[in-house]
């Protein structure tokens, strides 16, 4: 109390000064008309003007959930693309294609890019549907790498960027398919073997994942080809592609889970080796 | 004591009826540049005695501003730019300040604090006022510009006739 006393003493008249002040203006706002419509119009205009910066703030700190939504739109996008490409394969069943992938949008938490043998650690793991042996692509286009151990909430990936990848691609409106490898020297290039002599291939020709396994589905552009090679005494050519996609720099990235994988493996595996 | 209050009580009656009924009457145009309004009134608590709390000083300002008001017809804006000078007056006493300081009974006459001390006072107390009713009555300062020369022009009216006031009735004090 006594300070209360001891305050009002010493900033008194600075106190009544804004009392007064605000009680005038109260009046003038109140009783004066065209004072009022200013007082409205511009007040108006501020509380406007706030409330577009806050809403700015507000979608700053939104960023991170627009983003995931976002990549959970990509991942129904891509799912799409995948399927129309299926759809218009002369299989007598496209309802069930069309289910058979899907897909799941994961940031990647951990990664390792100038070793011989590269690795990815995706920050979801087996709540979130993923299982080994699923197929890693990026955002825009190219493909990542493969699941190999999944944790609760991590998935650890071999990157294409290894010495055991062979991944089966074709090329783009040609036949043939053959496997890409890493040669361990340029993280933006690998080596597109395995295709046959007798098929044509052009420098700048569009190479995409072949299908033909159940890591991949077909379809997924990786990189265009840059140098074609005859090598002397090889039945096939030897051939550098130029990857679309910097996996330096990558920090999301999509799982392509195959429903029917298991089935399709049994399947394979009846059949007895010769 | 009652002698000075009744002095100080009747000069604010005697100002605030000569700014109604004459004062107020006098309002000019300039050629359509400027309106003059010779708001004399601020001399009446302006010339309250130096050492006057500033609380009670404030007080008298809002209660002669609103009465301003009910004959202007503009509720507040006279109050306000009444309460402002009355605010600023004690800021303008301290940098006036004499070497020798101020006495107990000094009241801000020209008697008392000599012409060139009154002239500066009253320049400066008189030139914010002034500014700050036409800011208040234009309530924007998107019309800066015709407030600041409605301000320049109806400050030298005024100066003007409280100047020739003081040297009229300077003997009543």
């Amino acid at each position: 109390m006594y300070n209360v006393v001891q305050i009002l003493v010493r900033f008194g008249a600075p106190l009544l000064f804004v009392v007064l002040e605000v009680f005038c203006f109260y009046l003038i706002i109140n009783y004066n008309q065209d004072k009022k419509d200013i007082f409205i119009n511009s007040s108006a205009y501020y509380a406007g003007r706030i409330a577009e910066q806050s809403n700015k703030i507000g979608q700053y700190i939104d960023l991170q959930q627009q983003n995931d939504s976002l990549l959970r739109e990509n991942a129904t996008l891509i799912e799409n693309l995948i399927s129309i490409e299926y759809s218009s394969d002369k299989i007598p069943e496209p309802d069930t294609m069309y289910t058979s992938y899907g897909i799941i949008p994961a940031h990647i938490c951990n990664s390792t890019i100038h070793l011989r043998n590269n690795h990815f650690t995706l920050c979801k793991g087996y709540r979130e549907g993923i299982r080994p042996d699923m197929g890693v692509i990026s955002a825009n286009e190219g493909i990542v790498g493969i699941v190999r151990n999944v944790s609760e909430n991590y998935a650890h990936v071999i990157s294409i960027l290894h010495s055991q990848t062979r991944i089966s691609c074709s090329i783009k409106r040609r036949s043939g398919h053959g496997s890409l490898v890493w040669n361990g020297l340029d993280p933006q290039r690998m080596s597109l073997i395995a295709i046959p002599k007798h098929e044509t291939v052009i420098v700048g020709d569009t190479v995409m994942t072949s299908g033909y396994s159940t890591i991949f589905p077909k379809g997924i552009f990786v990189g265009k080809v840059e140098k074609v090679e005859k090598s002397a005494g090889s039945n096939s050519y030897t051939i550098t592609v130029r990857l679309f996609n910097n996996l330096a720099g990558i920090k999301h990235a999509y799982v392509v889970s195959n429903r029917f994988a298991a089935e399709k493996i049994q399947l394979e595996n009846e059949v007895p080796n010769e | 004591m009652s002698k000075t209050v009744q002095i100080h009580l009747l000069r604010l009656v005697l100002v605030f009826l000569a700014q109604i009924l004459v004062f107020k009457q006098a309002t000019y145009t300039l050629g359509g540049i400027a309106f003059i309004h010779i708001l004399y009134y601020p001399i009446a608590f302006l010339m309250l005695p130096i050492k006057t709390p500033k609380a009670l000083t404030m007080l008298v300002a809002f209660v002669f501003g609103l009465g301003l008001d009910f004959f202007y017809n503009s509720p507040g804006v006279h109050a306000a730019a009444c309460v402002f000078s009355a605010y600023v007056r004690t800021l303008v006493f301290a940098l006036l300040e004499p070497f020798s300081g101020y006495g107990p009974e000094d009241s801000p006459t020209i008697n008392t604090m000599g012409f060139g001390w009154f002239v500066s006072y009253i320049s400066v107390v008189l030139l914010v006022h002034i500014f700050t009713y036409f800011s208040i009555e234009a309530f924007s300062f998107v019309y800066f510009f015709r407030i600041f020369i409605n301000s320049l022009f109806s400050f030298f009216a005024s100066f003007v006739a409280i100047i020739i006031s003081q040297f009229l009735f300077r003997f009543k004090h």
